[in-house]
């Protein structure tokens, strides 16, 4: 870990450029030689004219899946993210058929999951732009079943349109089987004539079914679901088109709550640009999260006029807290500034009781190695403060917002709101580690139960498997977070997180015990 | 000469940009001014302009205008050109109502009006006329080709240009009808027809005491179907010898009737033979006087009110008599016409109008912002004149205020005058009075305008083009912003989608891949003026961007982009041409037959249900080939009564 940040963003920047080109240069002039436009230019064009697009988790499945350092589905072949469609924010979830044939694999299925997970929590409608073959059949077992699985998809569309959250697709392509359901189940759905397809069973099937020979435009073409089966309620000319009609779909829609009332959960100023421009955090953050540093050089730079009112700043002072504004947003912050004691998760837990008291969303800055660790600390009950912790953490009703932004170890990650205690969204910078321990520390303890505390050759296949899965690239693989960010971006990322959070009312706030 | 006039009070028997012309003058000498109007001008421009306004059922009515000047205690009326202006029973009716008519008397004026006593009044004057012959004549006689035209009135109306003996009958019908239907009067000419002439016109001023003045020519060449579209003084292809003939001429004719008052003597140069003929005498002020006025130095509506109140013409006139012409000047009719689609008359809502200025440019014009414009009066918006130290300098600022010109909502000829001034015939003066109906003028290509249409439109929706300029607002704002990656283009639905990157002031962006920089972007209400630097070349536009529509007027010339029709969706789509029973009922009637060619929403039969009838009709262009429903025939729900298949399918 010597690299500066800037040669970590750079690295980031070239990752993000390789998986937005989609699948390979033949599979993308296959898709564009039908007429159809690549999936990230149907979301630019299903957005407003111009606006933002928060995508989520691009780099998912990266190294999954292929042989070691290959990524063949990039992005999990899904873009799924948050934008403007006619002045509201929506969540779209879109298919790249360019990467094998827009198939669900088993990070696929989680970054769909994901995202109407997103639309759920934040009261967004979701815009469905099929063109998928469904289940990637291989991988059967880690798609389809389970209660994370692919059903799940259609179970949410279900619940969330119970909710009053629209459901809209856009049939683009394919849609079989299991896919089929994504139009079925939505509450509006265009398709394009001669290119999208609907059916349970495509013509291979059918064959082997009942002998029956049949083309797909004639199972379930647009014109058929458009003026015979009624699966679909508008018939497009071309993408372009369909995603126009989604547009002017989306325009009927009741404004959300705070909206038609002009009110939000909390108040939203006049934005203001820090005083510190994000993008000297790149001479301020060393890259070693070893290396200490004062994290309020970084709240300065992602805060409205870099003004930060500290809360209890001469107690507990390795956790910094206080109240600021991100876009106009009110925020309470919650930055690591070293080690956590037993009186800087009192201070955490004292703090974020606040916020939930007074309706304010919270923002993590994590960068924990973990608890303190020793007979005093432990005699003193330091697992008792740290509970206390992690049930506020836990029983927070405020939307919360986690971004790592150096090391994520041990309960640290619990106390500072990791991936399990559900943050509106968890964003990773270039330079975080997130593992259960640091590798050093992990390989030692391994040896030492193994009983040969100085065996290199058991120590060092440990380290590597440690500095390997403790890679930002390996956590949002997986969906352990909502994306890499640019530190510089941090701002940017979390106000529009906030601006997302702001469409969706505060419940009351409860907590369990807290063991004192 | 700025003795103090006698009129108190003066009534303009007419509308728009001449009335305020003529207003303008009036109040400059202290003269209370009147306006008329009918219901449709109550607000306008020239109405609030004037000291006080009486409500006319018509301008053209003689009684209501004589009782109105009447009524208001006019010393005075001036009727401006058209309407009433050459009307000898308006000018009795006043005369006989004690009012004072700024122009010459009832007598003149049905003497210069007709055509066939004008000319005789030239050949008096020894004045060349055209050759002429008499409508009872035999035509095999005549030689070809000749003018038909209409003894009273001009303007092109009545007029016909006849190429043998066999067309004479249908052009002089035709001709009369017009004459009719526009003057009153169907009386009609036949004369010489020149080819390739040259239009030429003195003005001449005379007052009661025996002085008639000359105040150079103009030349009005530049004309489509004999309506004047550029004009322009002095004449820039005739020498002095010849200037000073013509002015000769007109002021003998002028003398000849005792003329008072502001006149202009038409005349045609034979392009071919350098000779001149008499063509009419237009007893009033003409609308392209103000090119006279700038060249000499004069104000003509002063000089009017002047000897219409018995003033001398033969002392100095403020130091700029009429033999001190300066410079050259030039002269274009905005009009509300659509000139390059068959220049078809255009009415609506003037959204925006900016007219231009600066030194030596001149726009008298009657049309502000939002302003409705009508069919009901002449289409003329307004006319722009340029100034210079001579032609090619006049013509280079006319250039200038035309590109400045614009008008939003409503179409106008701008653009096409620009292009004419623009072209090497009228550099050259080449351009005869039939050259524009010999020529038609590319227009202009709307890729540019297009560029300035969808680089506004980004603009627009760009956090740059708040109220608190390029500043942040909201984190989903469009400015295009993407994860640690370039920032997303914007697509501009026009009449195609058009791809903008960095629709930002100060900075280098693309349209569609060309190179262009915002050197300046100004609010107007509505729409913007946005000046690109496009591939390194500076252009200025006017834009209104409109939820379907986006307007823009580039070198005069306004191009409208409609984003396509989204809910112009779910047509019937190709390959599905069975016309099917909507509801079990009878088949009232069949009105194809197989092989039939129907073009999309043809009715192919009628059907009868539930009492009510239902039209069954083409879904497409194509053929008839099949036809099932049976007239009288009782059909079931969904059977198929027709099948077309498309004309792209066969």
């Amino acid at each position: 870990m010597t690299q500066d940040l800037r040669s970590l963003v750079e690295d980031l920047r070239e990752r993000l450029a390789v998986a937005r080109l989609g699948g390979s240069a033949a599979a993308r002039e296959k898709h564009t030689a039908r007429g159809k436009m690549l999936v990230r230019d149907r979301v630019d064009r299903l957005l407003d004219p111009g606006s933002a697009f928060l995508e989520l988790s691009p780099l998912a499945a990266t190294g999954m899946y292929g042989a070691p350092g290959e990524t063949p589905v990039p992005s999990a072949g899904i873009v799924t993210g948050i934008g403007r469609i006619s002045g509201r924010e929506c969540v779209v979830v879109a298919n790249d058929a360019t990467v094998k044939g827009g198939t669900y694999y088993p990070v696929t299925v989680k970054k769909h999951l994901r995202a109407q997970q997103v639309a759920a929590d934040n009261s967004l409608p979701c815009v469905y732009l099929v063109d998928s073959g469904g289940a990637f059949l291989p991988l059967q077992d880690e798609v389809f079943p389970d209660r994370e699985h692919f059903g799940r998809i259609f179970f949410n569309q279900a619940n969330l349109s119970a909710r009053g959250i629209p459901q809209v697709a856009s049939v683009m392509g394919s849609c079989t089987a299991g896919g089929a359901y994504v139009p079925a189940m939505s509450d509006e759905t265009v398709i394009v004539k001669e290119q999208g397809t609907i059916f349970l069973g495509g013509p291979p099937l059918v064959k082997a079914a009942t002998g029956e020979v049949v083309t797909a435009e004639e199972l379930g073409g647009g014109d058929v679901h458009a003026r015979t089966s009624g699966v679909v309620d508008h018939l497009a000319e071309d993408d372009a088109h369909a995603l126009a009609i989604v547009r002017s779909i989306v325009s009927t829609f009741e404004r959300p709550p705070h909206r038609a009332t002009g009110s939000t959960p909390w108040e939203v100023r006049e934005v203001e640009e820090p005083a510190e421009d994000p993008e000297t955090l790149y001479d301020v953050v060393p890259a070693d999260t070893r290396t200490p540093y004062d994290v309020r050089e970084v709240i300065r730079r992602v805060v409205d006029g870099s003004r930060f009112q500290e809360f209890k700043k001469l107690y507990g002072e390795t956790l910094v807290t206080g109240f600021a504004h991100i876009w106009g947003h009110p925020v309470g912050i919650v930055a690591n500034n070293g080690i956590l004691f037993s009186e800087s998760a009192l201070k955490g837990a004292h703090f974020i009781e606040l916020c939930n008291q007074r309706g304010i969303p919270l923002v993590f800055l994590q960068n924990i190695s973990g608890f303190m660790v020793g007979r005093e600390y432990e005699n003193k009950g330091i697992a008792r403060d740290g509970a206390k912790l992690v049930t506020a953490v836990a029983c927070s009703v405020v939307p919360k917002f986690t971004v790592v932004i150096g090391g994520s170890f041990g309960a640290g990650n619990y106390g500072m709101c990791g991936r399990a205690y559900d943050p509106r969204f968890l964003w990773m910078w270039p330079n975080a580690r997130i593992s259960v321990m640091g590798g050093e520390q992990a390989a030692s303890v391994l040896a030492t139960v193994a009983g040969r505390p100085e065996d290199e050759d058991l120590k060092a296949p440990i380290r590597e498997q440690y500095e390997t899965q403790g890679s930002p690239y390996y956590a949002t693989a997986r969906l352990w977070d909502d994306g890499v960010i640019d530190p510089a971006d941090t701002r940017r990322v979390l106000g529009m997180g906030l601006a997302a959070a702001a469409h969706a009312p505060i419940p009351a706030p409860s907590y369990g015990v807290f063991r004192m | 000469m700025r003795t103090p006039l006698p009129f108190r009070t003066l009534l303009v028997a007419n509308r728009g940009e001449i009335a305020l012309r003529v207003f303008r003058t009036a109040a400059r000498l202290g003269v209370r001014t009147v306006a008329i109007h009918t219901d449709l001008d109550a607000t306008a421009p020239h109405v609030r302009a004037a000291d006080d306004a009486v409500r006319v059922g018509s301008y053209l009515d003689v009684d209501e205008v004589v009782a109105a000047a009447v009524a208001v205690g006019a010393d005075a009326v001036h009727p401006g050109y058209g309407f009433l202006s050459e009307r000898s029973a308006f000018a009795s009716a006043l005369e006989a109502a004690g009012v004072t008519l700024v122009g010459p008397s009832a007598q003149v004026m049905e003497q210069m009006g007709r055509k066939d006593l004008a000319r005789d009044v030239a050949v008096a004057a020894g004045v060349p006329v055209v050759p002429s012959y008499a409508l009872d004549d035999d035509p095999a006689t005549f030689a070809y080709p000749v003018l038909v035209k209409a003894a009273a009135g001009g303007g092109g109306k009545g007029m016909r240009v006849v190429r043998s003996a066999a067309e004479l009958p249908e052009a002089r019908a035709a001709a009369a009808r017009e004459a009719a239907s526009a003057f009153g009067d169907d009386t009609l000419l036949v004369e010489k027809y020149v080819e390739r002439g040259r239009h030429l016109e003195v003005q001449v001023v005379g007052d009661a005491h025996g002085t008639v003045l000359a105040f150079g020519e103009r030349d009005c060449s530049t004309q489509r179907r004999h309506q004047k579209v550029l004009e322009e003084a002095p004449a820039p292809t005739i020498d002095e010898a010849t200037r000073a003939e013509i002015a000769r001429a007109a002021v003998a004719l002028a003398s000849r009737v005792g003329y008072v008052g502001a006149g202009t003597v038409e005349l045609l140069l034979d392009d071919a033979t350098g000779e001149f003929y008499f063509l009419e005498m237009n007893t009033r002020l003409q609308v392209e006087h103000p090119v006279t006025e700038l060249v000499h130095g004069v104000d003509l509506v002063e000089l009017q009110l002047h000897v219409a109140s018995g003033g001398r013409l033969d002392g100095p006139i403020d130091g700029h008599g009429p033999s001190t012409p300066s410079g050259h000047a030039i002269e274009a009719r905005v009009y509300a016409e659509d000139a390059f689609g068959g220049f078809l008359p255009q009415a609506g809502r003037a959204d925006l109008v900016r007219w231009p200025s600066g030194p030596g440019i001149r726009v008298d014009h009657a049309l502000e912002s939002g302003q409705v414009v009508s069919t009901s009066y002449d289409p003329m918006l307004g006319k722009v004149i340029a100034h210079g130290p001579d032609r090619e300098s006049a013509r280079q600022a006319l250039l200038r205020a035309l590109e400045g010109t614009a008008v939003t909502g409503l179409t106008t000829n701008t653009g096409f005058l620009r292009a004419l001034v623009a072209s090497d015939e009228f550099r050259d003066a080449a351009i005869d009075t039939a050259w524009l109906d010999r020529h038609e003028l590319a227009p202009p290509t709307a890729d540019e305008a297009r560029l300035f249409a969808a680089w506004t439109s980004a603009y627009a929706v760009s956090p740059a083009a708040g109220a608190g300029g390029d500043r942040a607002s909201h984190p989903f704002q469009a400015d295009g912003w993407r994860l640690a990656g370039p920032s997303a283009p914007v697509v501009v639905e026009l009449d195609r989608p058009v791809t903008v990157e960095h629709a930002r002031l100060g900075v280098p962006g693309t349209v569609d891949d060309v190179r262009v920089t915002a050197v300046a972007v100004d609010e107007l209400r509505p729409g913007h003026e946005v000046v690109l630097e496009v591939d390194g070349r500076r252009r200025r536009a006017v834009v209104d961007v409109r939820a379907h529509t986006v307007e823009v007027v580039l070198d005069g010339q306004r191009h409208v982009f409609t984003r396509p029709d989204v809910t112009a969706d779910s047509g019937p789509a190709a390959g599905d041409g069975s016309v099917v029973a909507p509801m079990p009922g009878t088949v009232l009637d069949v009105r194809v037959a197989e092989g039939q060619q129907v073009t999309a929403g043809e009715l192919l039969g009628v059907m009868e249900a539930m009492k009510m009838e239902f039209a069954l009709t083409a879904p497409y262009d194509g053929v008839v080939t099949a036809v099932d429903a049976v007239a009288g025939k009782q059909v079931a729900l969904g059977a198929r009564l027709f099948e077309v298949t498309g004309t792209d399918q066969a």
